[in-house]
């Protein structure tokens, strides 16, 4: 199979994953006790507004067309209305979405940049001071509950020590992307470091178990790889250590590491929910827990399904980069 | 979901080899990593079950006159300002209020060796009582979970074909959704029911008659909260995972000689399952579900923090009480933390030895 044929079979089962998170969310709603018209309406309301706003949300029509109704809604970017601030629900959803994004991208440049060398140095150092310290940090950081490290690092940085803010987000990367490419340098960079001092905080709370789970993986793949004949190969024809170290093992290293944090993608978002909630961090987990509490189902359903879909679609581009940096990948 | 269950028991009665119980021992002489798992478990354990004889108070006694005490070590005496008052009125000095230097402590008592809450209470005493909460939860979660997937991918794997397809398809949509996002969701469609069971060790009068020997009072809560809604939540975002290893461990199994022999001789799918795939298949399970205790255990802890508990004596919801105090009294809320990671490296360590001694080809680091 050609690589754009496993692409295609890949897409089209994202496609069906797709539709069954949509189909369960859903369903979500009618599980749920309560009846959206009562959290739109005052109690006492007369029986012909109920009726009013019951056939203008379509709940009056038979469960089939609603649920036909609402993947067509999707298909137009339409998820409905918010039932708390009346306004169009894909709105607020997608205003949220960088706020997400940002953390989740940061808290992963954490990860990567410190978990890859950590994991190479324990490895190489195999049963000295070096490799213990990183052997007894990554158990550590898989056992800890990201909002408590959180808590923790506000007390500590925060509070104690004032040098980071305990919570909030002033301004986002895209306001200082914005100002970037309107020549305000000035500003621009004013606000890169204002988010950069906000997000630091976030960003180790949420990358924590991600950089213990990547040092952990580095470790014992390189420690199988430099095991392997083609690095005493290596080392038999004089390649220098760093060469054979480098080059050869770590690249191999990575290659599976990919896959298990494609898998782990889903962990993060859920561990981005509430690491926004301890951060006060104006994102799609705020957004999710606040329209919980207010029974918001349409805010709720349509944030779900934005997770999951981005879940999707980071999924099939990491088997593409695992299929790009691996030559070897038989694409069934 | 009884008789499941007994296949299970059953199974694991099997499993166990003398060559199995060889392989446990000799990895755990030689890992003293495992040794400190067992023991922060079995410790863990011990504690969950008869938290009545562990805990110093009872966890929901309010005394507000000792509110908010630091723990051992870390009394603090610190001097404010206070203006000075007479007869109910501020003094004014020179046109200005007049104030006086006055010295405030924080002080710690072997009373409350971890210190107390905002409402006095003996975070100690809650720390013990929580251990049960996320115990109950990680224990009957994972075993949930494990019934469902494990007979869910048991039969995906045996069955092959369209069976499996369709199976793993749902499978795949599942783990499409966070865990917690679904679980948040689930749990605030369906709220946080509960249920209370009577407290063996109360109701029977142990707790009566060993207390008084180490001077504590007596009157601990009478009964259990058993979070419910919590439990089956738990289980179904994380069946998937148990699915997904048996079958694998049933699809390489089916195709051995003895299935092929038993199904020859006229054994019915259900019996070759239960007594031929499930007992081969069960080492890996054992392994992930030690692992799924963790896992759950910490999704228990965030899903209290985020309010949706079926209990107040649970250690994330501690952790969202001491969060409002973060500026004056770290403890409240490092404490339950502490317990959390504990309990958590405890199960990973056990995990790890596990995985060492019973299946050497599962290999590192599994998806979970």
């Amino acid at each position: 199979m050609s690589l754009a044929r496993f692409l295609l079979k890949r897409t089209l089962q994202g496609l069906f994953v797709i539709w069954g998170v949509v189909t369960v969310v859903f369903g979500l709603r009618f599980i749920s006790p309560g009846d959206p018209a009562n959290v739109l309406l005052p109690p006492d309301v007369s029986e012909g507004t109920r009726q009013q706003v019951v056939a203008e949300l379509g709940l009056d029509k038979p469960l089939y067309v609603q649920y036909v109704d609402y993947i067509a809604g999707l298909l137009t970017g339409d998820m409905g209305m918010s039932l708390v601030t009346r306004t169009d629900a894909s709105g607020r959803i997608l205003g949220k979405l960088p706020a997400t994004l940002e953390l989740a991208v940061a808290a992963t440049v954490v990860a990567v940049v410190i978990a890859v060398p950590l994991g190479v140095v324990s490895a190489t150092r195999r049963h000295q001071p070096a490799d213990y310290g990183a052997t007894v940090f990554s158990l550590a950081g898989i056992s800890t509950p990201n909002f408590w490290l959180g808590i923790m690092l506000i007390i500590v940085l925060a509070v104690q020590l004032n040098l980071f803010p305990t919570s909030r987000r002033p301004v986002g990367i895209d306001d200082a992307f914005a100002h970037l490419v309107a020549f305000q340098f000035g500003l621009a960079w004013s606000e890169l470091t204002t988010w950069l001092w906000h997000v630091t905080l976030p960003a180790i709370t949420l990358g924590t178990y991600f950089t213990a789970l990547i040092t952990r993986l580095t470790r014992s793949g390189m420690l199988e790889e430099l095991g392997q004949g083609y690095v005493r190969a290596a080392r038999a024809k004089g390649l220098p250590e760093t060469l054979v170290r480098y080059k050869h093992a770590l690249r191999n290293t990575l290659i599976p590491i990919i896959t298990v944090v494609g898998l782990q993608l889903g962990t993060l978002i859920g561990g981005a929910v509430i690491t926004e909630a301890v951060f006060n961090w104006p994102g799609l987990g705020t957004l999710i827990i606040n329209g919980i509490q207010a029974r918001d189902w349409p805010v709720v359903q349509g944030s779900i399904i934005v997770i999951g879909v981005g879940f999707v679609v980071l999924n099939i581009l990491v088997d593409a980069l695992y299929a790009y940096v691996n030559p070897q990948v038989t694409y069934d | 979901m009884i008789d499941r269950l007994r296949l299970l028991g059953r199974a694991l009665e099997r499993g166990v080899s003398p060559r199995t119980l060889r392989n446990l021992r000799r990895e755990l002489r030689q890992s003293a990593l495992a040794k400190v798992g067992i023991v922060i478990v079995l410790f863990m354990v011990a504690m969950a079950a008869f938290a009545p004889l562990f805990a110093p108070h009872d966890p929901t006694q309010q005394n507000l006159g000792e509110s908010q005490n630091p723990p051992l070590g870390f009394s603090t005496q610190e001097t404010e300002e206070v203006s000075v008052q007479e007869n109910g009125s501020v003094v004014i000095e020179n046109g200005t209020p007049k104030t006086e230097e006055r010295t405030v402590y924080q002080n710690a008592s072997l009373a409350h060796p971890l210190g107390t809450d905002a409402n006095g209470r003996d975070i100690l005493s809650r720390v013990v009582y929580g251990a049960r909460t996320s115990m109950l939860v990680g224990i009957l979660g994972t075993l949930l979970a494990a019934v469902v997937g494990v007979t869910v991918g048991l039969t995906a794997g045996y069955y092959g074909g369209r069976v499996d397809d369709a199976l793993m398809r749902g499978a795949d949509i599942m783990l499409a959704f966070p865990s917690l996002v679904l679980a948040i969701a689930l749990v605030g469609v369906w709220g946080t029911a509960a249920k209370r069971i009577p407290d063996p060790i109360v109701t029977s009068g142990l707790s009566e008659t060993m207390r008084p020997m180490v001077g504590w009072e007596t009157g601990m809560p009478e009964s259990i909260v058993i979070p419910g809604t919590v439990v089956i939540v738990v289980a179904l975002v994380n069946w998937v995972w148990f699915a997904r290893v048996a079958r694998g461990e049933a699809l390489s199994l089916r195709q051995e000689e003895y299935v092929k022999a038993a199904r020859a001789l006229g054994a019915s799918d259900r019996y070759i399952i239960a007594r031929h795939v499930l007992p081969n298949a069960i080492t890996p399970i054992i392994v992930l579900g030690t692992i799924q205790v963790a896992a759950i255990i910490l999704l228990e802890s965030a899903l209290s923090f985020l309010g949706f508990s079926g209990t107040s004596l649970s250690w994330g919801f501690d952790i969202a009480l001491g969060r409002q105090y973060q500026s004056t009294s770290w403890w409240i809320a490092a404490m339950p933390g502490l317990a959390i990671v504990l309990t958590v490296v405890g199960l990973n360590l056990l995990g790890d030895w596990l995985r060492d001694a019973l299946d050497p080809d599962i290999g590192g680091e599994g998806g979970v």
